[in-house]
């Protein structure tokens, strides 16, 4: 099942420069770990261990907001995901 | 009632269909917190002040330093080692003598958050930093008084409009705490954000438009592309989740 994740600017040079990848899986989680398996380097942007995010990290699935459980929502074929990083400054 | 300088001043504005005399006399009589007066805080409390919002209560503990000055707008080259507040309530006073300043150079913290708090109708945030942004949303929370989002870093900004009780808030997408750091910034990024929250600002005081409610808006400058996400209240909230 095909979904597309979405890949955030800073997170690109893991991606080979790219904006969009198609990632397989049942769950969220299970289409980072497919992403992953394409492009190593997005483990440790993404993860702060196993199965656990970075508190930076946010998901977002079809332009809704996937937290919490994110990694635990499941995805159907044609989903988005957007993984954005929060910001802070002012 | 509107003084005849302030329906020369404000002409432009009264004549929007959404504003008129009686929106432009609701922005006299509301009292708004900027709590910050650095890259976001300058163009907030900047088109507040030209706006006609009544009372402007501007909190940083910070004076002005020269790498301030590629971004926080207020404030100029004479003003290095000037109290930020300070420096920004003279020129918004020059802008505006109409409005009332309140400059207050004080660290916000959980002690006095309520007391800076009081007696305001929107609180905006203007801050640098995250444990601050969650001390005022708490204290919103509590206090029932929206809270105006903001956040930037390098190009990219977001902004969201929270309703305490009604709409997702801050800590509802709350995951964990996460490093401090020295973030990179361009003047232009807080630029866009502060005027979109400065917008949100006067929507909700005038009752008009569409807040960004349960909507955050994500802005990517280098992309020239803005991108809205949704967000719901989250029932665990430890901020907002009690209140039915
Ligand atoms: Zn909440």
């Amino acid at each position: 099942m095909p979904v597309k994740v979405h890949i955030h600017l800073t997170h690109r040079r893991f991606t080979d420069g790219k904006e969009v990848v198609e990632a397989e899986g049942q769950t969220v989680g299970e289409c980072l770990n497919h992403l992953i398996q394409q492009f190593p380097g997005m483990e440790k942007a993404i993860f702060a261990k196993k199965d656990k995010l970075h508190n930076i990290v946010e998901v977002y699935l079809n332009h809704a907001s996937a937290h919490p459980n994110e990694l635990a929502k499941p995805v159907k074929d044609g989903d988005e995901i957007h993984l954005i990083l929060m910001l802070a400054g002012g | 009632m509107l003084t005849p300088d302030e329906r020369e001043r404000y002409d432009r504005q009264i004549l929007i269909e959404q504003i008129g005399p009686e929106g432009q006399e609701k922005l006299k009589r509301s009292r708004v917190v900027i709590a910050g007066a650095g890259g976001l805080g300058s163009p907030i409390a900047i088109y507040l002040t030209a706006a006609g919002v009544g009372m402007i209560r501007l909190i940083d503990h910070d004076r002005v330093s020269l790498s301030n000055l590629n971004r926080q707008i207020l404030h100029w080259e004479e003003d290095i080692g000037k109290k930020k507040v300070q420096s920004a309530a003279t020129k918004l006073r020059n802008l505006n003598p109409g409005i009332k300043i309140e400059a207050i150079d004080e660290t916000i913290t959980e002690a006095n958050v309520s007391h800076l708090l009081e007696g305001c109708d929107a609180i905006v945030d203007a801050m640098d930093n995250l444990s601050t942004r969650y001390i005022l949303n708490r204290c919103a929370i509590e206090k029932n008084i929206p809270f105006f989002h903001g956040a930037i870093r390098g190009f990219e900004g977001r902004a969201m409009t929270i309703l305490p009780g009604k709409t997702a808030c801050l800590r509802c997408m709350y995951r964990g705490s996460v490093p401090e750091e020295k973030f990179p910034v361009i003047g232009v990024t807080p630029a866009v954000i502060g005027c979109i929250q400065a917008t949100e600002v006067i929507k909700y005081l005038l009752g008009i438009g569409q807040l960004l409610t349960n909507r955050l808006l994500m802005y990517d400058g280098l992309e020239a592309l803005f991108t809205e996400f949704a967000v719901n209240r989250n029932p665990e909230c430890d901020h907002c989740g009690q209140i039915k």
